[in-house]
């Protein structure tokens, strides 16, 4: 459950993180608005352009508005051409003036419709259409490779309906109010004919589309004779703006899915090695709170190499004290000896001096108590010297069955008043081991187990016969362990006993012993309270299959 | 005459005490505190006896250095290595120099005194070729009690005091299982277990050098030892 919430950590916050980016989208929009606002102030200047190229022809050639404009009723045939799409020359079919007529001719293959208007704003001439056939939709069919042709789809299944939301789209279906033929009174008109070049964006009656407008005065000397008007929508402009915002955002969208996607595989493996130096670090120390293994240090060069190997020096470090720990018994004992040499040969020395009799008694007391101290160190040494031992202990073949069956009689002879129960199997139990070392083991054992029995009860020592391993379990009914020390009973030092005043030193080294051997035998040791009785069972697990070292 | 013994001791108390107790057994003692004035006096004169400790003040391996020089001047002076020191690693070393014993210092002083007597009475009858009446055979064993000397089919097991004293009460009675307590109270000695286990394995080994197949010396889990 914790590897779940790191996982989710490291990776959750960089996702996080990541949507910092998602303000790129943004800016691209602003951009392409920027870019939007650019191209109509273009569309504009081209459209005052043509406005003024066209009143350029028509300057100064007064015979032009000699026609009489056809009133504004009676161009039915106009209506009808700009339902349809654009036919060349369609706008001309009835010109009022055939000679502005012949002038607009050329240019009705521009994108815009153009009209020239006397100054009664009656249309003299008329050329061009606000409807052109989408240029778009052509082009791309399914060509190029599957990823190409995913990339189609995706765009046209699920990007470009999104972007329509957010988009106006330009479309052909609107209502245009000057189709009529005649030029409604507009501002762009009225300014032309008042001589000045007006610019005009006004949107349709619907509101489908924007309409920009330019109109140019045409001059015949001082005199404003008429105007042109160059019109235009913005859809051309609308449509370039989409495409570059379309696009704009595929590759934010693509650049921001490679990036997310880096970043987690990044984060996974970031988290990851942090629970493995985790898991490392957790394993390097058992449940006894003893360094198992040392740790190995990566050899990254990042802060996460670091982080181990500096865990890597704490371990080591820990370990030097857990050894130091275990070697002050032997320091102990060695220390003390001097001091003990000193009062025990002066104490010796005194007992062999003519003394009055209740002299005698202090010093027999004082002898007593040497003695005890002399146990201690004895049994501490024993542990310690056990350790070193170990070392050079030789292993043999021999039968596991008649040792332990061997070490019990010696108990039952040793501790009249406890009756022991041997079970174990009938035959033979070969093993490869230190028989002095196992049968110390179980003397610890025990007298750890005649220690804590309740009186009249029985110990049991069995002994279990596994295909891969041996098992010695000695059991005994008693007090039951405490439950925070359960974990620490094997270690040096370390004792449950209650004082009971006996006179027997508890330095809780039985059974560190008991773990010393196991360890050396390559198995180990443990203790639980029993399910049957009150009491505790010591077990000890040996592998029976050892390669000879 | 009386017989000189000479301690080598650093630590002032001990040597005091060592000192009192063996004047007041009539020996003659000459106490050194240190190696250089302790090889000085034997150049002059050779002890009857030795009791070294190992470390000398800061020269932590002083009494083996000088037990090898002491060695060297004289094959037959009994030598006794008294010590704060009980790793199996020592007593190997202290008796590999020629050491006729090792102590630890929790020894008490009638124990030393106990062994000091017996050393001096093996040393003496060795002078003596005569034949000591008490005699212990078993087998192929031959133990004087008097010279505190073991053979092996004829041949002289070279055997510590302690040894010596292990051995004398396993073949004692054969069959019997001495248990260590026993062992440790006849070797006059107060050690643990493994240091006993570890006896048995060098007398053992000692016994194995001049018979492969030796094997008298058995062990009996849980109890204890006993000779076949």
């Amino acid at each position: 459950m914790i590897r779940a919430r790191i996982a989710l950590g490291i990776r959750a916050q960089l996702l996080l993180v990541l949507t910092v980016f998602l303000a790129i989208p943004w800016l691209g929009y602003e951009y392409v608005r920027e870019l939007e606002r650019f191209l109509r102030d273009s569309q504009e200047r081209t459209l005052a352009g043509t406005a003024q190229a066209v009143a350029t022809a028509l300057h100064d050639r007064p015979q032009l508005f000699e026609v009489r404009a056809a009133p504004l009723d009676t161009l039915p045939s106009e209506r009808a051409s700009d339902d349809v799409t654009l036919r060349p020359g369609a706008a001309l079919e009835t010109p009022e003036s055939p000679e502005i007529g012949q002038i607009l001719h050329g240019l009705s293959r521009t994108t815009a419709r153009i009209w020239v208007v006397d100054r009664d704003q009656h249309v003299l001439a008329r050329a061009g259409s606000l409807r052109h056939p989408s240029a778009a939709s052509a082009g791309s069919a399914a060509e190029g490779s599957s990823i190409s042709r995913f990339g189609a789809w995706l765009d046209r299944e699920a990007l470009q309906p999104l972007y329509s939301k957010v988009l106006q789209q330009p479309t052909e279906e609107f209502s245009d109010e000057r189709s009529g033929g005649a030029v409604a009174a507009g501002r762009d008109v009225e300014g032309a004919l008042a001589g000045i070049l007006t610019i005009d964006r006004r949107p349709t009656a619907d509101g489908r589309a924007i309409i920009v407008s330019a109109a140019h005065p045409i001059w015949v000397g001082d005199e404003v004779k008429g105007a042109v008007i160059v019109e235009e929508t913005t859809n051309a402009a609308l449509a370039e703006r989409n495409r570059a915002f379309a696009r704009l955002f595929n590759i934010v969208l693509a650049a921001l899915l490679v990036g997310s996607v880096a970043l987690t595989l990044y984060a996974s493996w970031l988290s990851s090695r942090i629970r493995r130096l985790r898991d490392e670090a957790e394993a390097a120390i058992d449940a006894r709170g003893r360094v198992r293994r040392p740790l190995a240090g990566s050899n990254a060069r990042d802060e996460i190499g670091d982080l181990s190997r500096s865990f890597g020096s704490a371990l080591a470090r820990l370990t030097e004290y857990a050894s130091y720990q275990e070697a002050m018994a032997s320091r102990l004992s060695h220390e003390l000896r001097t001091p003990i040499a000193v009062v025990r040969s002066s104490v010796d020395n005194l007992a062999l001096q003519p003394l009055p009799g209740d002299a005698r008694v202090y010093i027999e007391r004082a002898q007593q108590g040497l003695s005890r101290l002399a146990n201690i160190i004895t049994r501490i040494s024993e542990a310690t010297r056990l350790e070193e031992s170990l070392a050079e202990a030789e292993r043999e073949r021999f039968d596991l069955a008649r040792v332990v069956a061997g070490c019990v009689d010696g108990y039952r002879a040793a501790y009249r008043d406890q009756v022991f129960d041997l079970r174990g199997p009938s035959g033979e139990v070969p093993f490869y081991g230190a028989p002095e070392l196992i049968a110390q083991m179980l003397d610890k054992l025990c007298a750890n187990a005649v220690e804590f029995a309740a009186p009249a009860t029985p110990i049991i020592v069995a002994l279990k016969h596994e295909e891969n391993a041996v098992a010695l379990e000695v059991a005994n009914e008693g007090p039951p362990l405490p439950a925070k020390m359960q974990g620490r009973l094997f270690d040096s030092m370390v004792s449950v006993r209650q004082n009971r005043g006996d006179g027997e030193p508890h330095l809780g080294l039985g059974l560190y012993i008991v773990r010393l051997i196991a360890e050396f035998h390559g198995g180990r040791a443990s203790a639980a309270n029993r399910d049957d009785v009150q009491g505790v069972t010591v077990s000890v697990v040996l592998p029976r299959v050892r390669a000879v070292r | 005459m009386s017989r000189r013994i000479a301690i080598v001791e650093d630590e002032p108390a001990i040597r005091g005490n060592y000192v009192d107790v063996l004047r007041k057994q009539g020996y003659e003692v000459a106490a050194h505190g240190n190696r250089a004035d302790a090889l000085a006096a034997f150049r002059t004169r050779l002890p009857d006896l030795a009791v070294v400790d190992i470390g000398l003040g800061d020269d932590i391996d002083g009494g083996f250095a000088l037990c090898r020089e002491l060695r060297a001047m004289s094959a037959t002076v009994p030598i006794i290595f008294l010590s704060a020191r009980d790793s199996d690693f020592d007593i190997v070393a202290g008796l590999r120099l020629g050491a006729d014993d090792y102590l630890t210092k929790d020894v008490s002083l009638p124990h030393l005194l106990a062994r000091i007597a017996a050393l001096f009475r093996r040393s003496d009858l060795l002078a003596t070729p005569q034949a000591s009446e008490e005699i212990l055979e078993r087998g192929p064993l031959t133990l004087d009690l008097k010279r505190l000397t073991a053979h092996w089919a004829g041949k002289r097991v070279d055997l510590t005091l302690t040894e010596f004293w292990m051995v004398h009460a396993l073949a004692r009675f054969p069959g019997h299982v001495k248990d260590r307590d026993g062992l440790m109270h006849d070797a006059k000695i107060v050690v643990d277990d493994s240091t006993i286990t570890s006896h048995i394995k060098r007398i053992r080994k000692k016994f194995m050098v001049l018979d492969a197949k030796f094997d008298c010396i058995e062990t009996v889990y849980g109890m204890g030892y006993r000779w076949k």
